[in-house]
């Protein structure tokens, strides 16, 4: 009995010690890439073999044959084999990296490149977890406007470098326009107002859900009159009046929302189900271009419109972090650098309508000239129209805030 | 080889043991070093309580435990007598019996998540049995159809669960309905027990054991599963496993101890669970000598 008391208790001892010794290690700034950015020549030489593993959301099957069959393709020409690693939520790779980082893992991670913005890039940052440096050195970044807001900071993150750009998103109202007239589409409230007259009819994922956040923020823009308020960091005391009027107004109309406001959506994806069963007839997407598909596959009804509100749309910028454990690091390069070809950009426009994280007037005219020229279906808004009236995110710290008091005042209310 | 006869056993239980103290022990130390607030990729972290207290506070946690309650024990007891009932229907089938059996293993194979989407093509509010209700003009649109997928009560989680449940406890009743029942039932017979009493005093204590020690499998499992609930339940009030697996992707890092602290509380309630069965097994051993 004593032998296995003592075997049980040094078993501990060593656990706890190895616990420990993780813990004794200060938590420093990533440590820097064994990969330099600058000498292209040999990064490319390091690449070539690698394979590397993407961590990407996985739920969209028309972003998924863009990636595994043009981008999988222009890597193999630097002889680089794409992973691409489906996940329904960006946190989930951030965790995994976390969970290597805890492991003392801090070379040779399964994580190579990240799909990410706002706050998973910003809980990167909380924990030191990117590689730094190198976006600004991809031979591609000269067609990026590194200074623009939009890039250079990320939901009110400054980017510093951490991560490169990959595309745009501008939000949308999607409708069916034989449910919904062009005066029910031209603001916040007159939206509402239809949704009182059609209970019902509307809903959006409860937040902590990406689109369901920004929803709020639409909302919230509507009533406080535009970001502007509440721009830069968290302010309580900006915060605290403009989300009291919001979760007031949020609350008077619950009851006109989908499942009389009982529950919410847990998805985006469910929204999008419901829109298609005819259970909903109006919601909000990060990714208007990508219902002129939906319209062609005939999931979505031919009347489907887009319309953006009175107080513009919300819009923001998704990039490629790359962890600064990550195995591949040469590799995850090469693809950042991929990601920024013009003709890679056009490409992504043509098969689903995404917009372009580069900026346009850095590109040759012929190239300008291509993306003026895609057909554009009748059920998306023109490009000029979703970025005439775009309005910048909040600050992370307003974001994680609002999802948070959402949750208390409107959810479990 | 003649080694001790305790020495044998622990090293034929070596590596199974082994596997079972990594994986699932150090993954509870790990969580409740967490839950402690052992953060070392933060800046500033220390031991503390906190997450415990935070947790004891947190509405969807209050909630939560009342929810998770009702659909694991709905659905043990729901499962146990359909189960029950089932094997004892089938084992007067007779020639048909092992072809019932066959199908009900069938069902066994077929993952929760598979019975979950199932669940919501049937029930949910454009669901067939909705479109049914629409055909027939006894509902005018999918929202006439009452809510049982996420609905507050969890009428679609404990379906799920029963569906998939009663089978297994089937099986494992209908393996205690062995020859040795049917010769002590039919010597109650003899003795002019009536057929309610011969239930009553014989086939149901004889089956209490197996069904038992399978109820206890499913009220764990049904109080520890994440997929079911999160795909046919509501974000709140959610079960216990869902509320873990929110804040465990919440993006404040400042969340994971709160979120590794309802771990540590589910695996302490699955572990309660557990010593009360072996304690209730070891009592009914005792009375039956």
């Amino acid at each position: 009995m004593r032998r296995h008391l003592l075997a049980a208790l040094s078993l501990a001892a060593v656990l706890t010690a190895s616990a420990c010794g993780a813990g004794g290690t200060e938590p420093s700034a990533a440590p820097s890439p064994s990969v330099d950015a600058s000498d292209w020549g040999s990064v490319l030489a390091q690449a070539k073999g690698q394979t590397v593993s993407w961590h990407m959301y996985g739920g969209d099957d028309t972003l998924n044959a863009f990636v595994n069959g043009y981008v999988a393709d222009r890597l193999k020409t630097y002889g680089v084999t794409l992973n691409q690693v489906k996940i329904t939520d960006t946190a989930d790779a951030i965790n995994a990296v976390l969970g290597e980082k805890q492991a003392g893992k801090t070379t040779g991670g399964s994580v190579d490149a990240i799909w990410v913005n706002g706050e998973n890039f910003a809980t990167g940052v909380q924990a030191g977890l990117w590689s730094c440096g190198w976006p600004s050195k991809l031979p591609n970044a000269t067609y990026v406007d590194l200074g623009a807001p939009a890039v250079a900071n990320d939901f009110g993150v400054p980017v510093k470098d951490c991560e490169s750009v990959w595309q745009q998103a501008d939000s949308a109202l999607v409708y069916d326009s034989t449910k919904l007239q062009d005066a029910d589409v031209a603001s916040v409230s007159s939206l509402l107002a239809w949704a009182a007259r059609h209970p019902g009819h509307f809903t959006y994922p409860a937040p902590p859900d990406f689109t369901g956040s920004m929803v709020v923020r639409t909302i919230l823009y509507d009533t406080v009159g535009g970001p502007q308020s509440l721009a830069g960091a968290f302010d309580q005391n900006a915060y605290a009046p403009a989300a009291t009027r919001l979760w007031s107004r949020l609350n008077a109309a619950e009851k006109t929302l989908w499942r009389r406001g009982s529950t919410y959506p847990q998805s985006q994806d469910q929204v999008e189900k419901l829109y298609s069963t005819g259970e909903i007839s109006a919601y909000f997407t990060y990714g208007p271009g990508a219902v002129g598909d939906q319209v062609a596959k005939k999931v979505f009804p031919a009347t489907t419109r887009e319309a953006v509100l009175a107080g513009g749309n919300i819009a923001n910028t998704s990039f490629i972090g790359v962890p600064a454990n990550a195995a591949h690091h040469a590799a995850a390069l090469v693809l950042a650098n991929v990601l920024l070809e013009p003709a890679t950009q056009l490409e992504l426009y043509r098969a689903e309508g995404t917009y372009p994280g580069i900026d346009l007037a850095r590109v040759p005219p012929d190239v300008r000239a291509q993306f003026a020229a895609v057909p554009v279906s009748p059920s998306v808004l023109p490009l000029e129209r979703l970025t005439a009236n775009a309005q910048p995110e909040l600050a992370s710290g307003y974001v994680t805030r609002l999802e948070k008091d959402w949750t208390a005042n409107v959810l479990q209310k | 080889m003649n080694l001790p006869r305790r020495l044998r056993i622990a090293l034929l239980l070596a590596p199974a043991l082994t596997v079972v103290a990594l994986f699932f022990g150090a993954g509870v130390v790990q969580a409740a070093a967490q839950s402690l607030g052992y953060q070392p990729y933060l800046d500033g972290w220390r031991w503390s309580t906190d997450a415990y207290v935070a947790l004891w506070n947190d509405p969807a946690v209050r909630a939560s435990f009342a929810l998770t309650a009702r659909v694991s024990m709905l659905s043990t007891v729901l499962a146990a007598v359909l189960g029950v009932a089932l094997a004892l229907l089938l084992r007067r089938l007779g020639r048909g019996r092992r072809w019932a059996a066959g199908l009900l293993q069938t069902d066994l194979a077929v993952p929760h998540l598979v019975g979950a989407l199932c669940m919501l093509l049937l029930l949910g509010q454009s669901g067939l049995l909705s479109r049914l209700a629409q055909g027939v003009g006894m509902t005018a649109a999918p929202a006439d159809f009452p809510g049982l997928t996420a609905d507050g009560f969890g009428v679609a989680v404990i379906a799920e669960y029963v569906w998939k449940e009663t089978p297994f406890i089937a099986v494992v009743a209908l393996g205690a309905l062995g020859r040795a029942t049917a010769e002590l039932e039919g010597a109650a017979a003899v003795l002019g027990a009536r057929p309610w009493q011969r239930m009553r005093h014989v086939t149901l204590p004889l089956l209490a054991p197996a069904v038992l020690a399978g109820s206890v499998l499913v009220l764990a499992f049904t109080a520890g599963s994440y997929e079911v609930p999160l795909l046919l339940g509501r974000p709140y009030p959610a079960t216990l496993p869902v509320v873990a697996y929110q804040l465990y992707r919440d993006t404040d890092l400042g969340s994971r101890p709160e979120a590794m602290a309802v771990a540590v509380v589910i695996s302490a309630l699955s572990l309660a669970v557990v010593a009360g069965y072996v304690a209730l097994v070891a009592r009914l051993a005792r009375r039956s000598v």
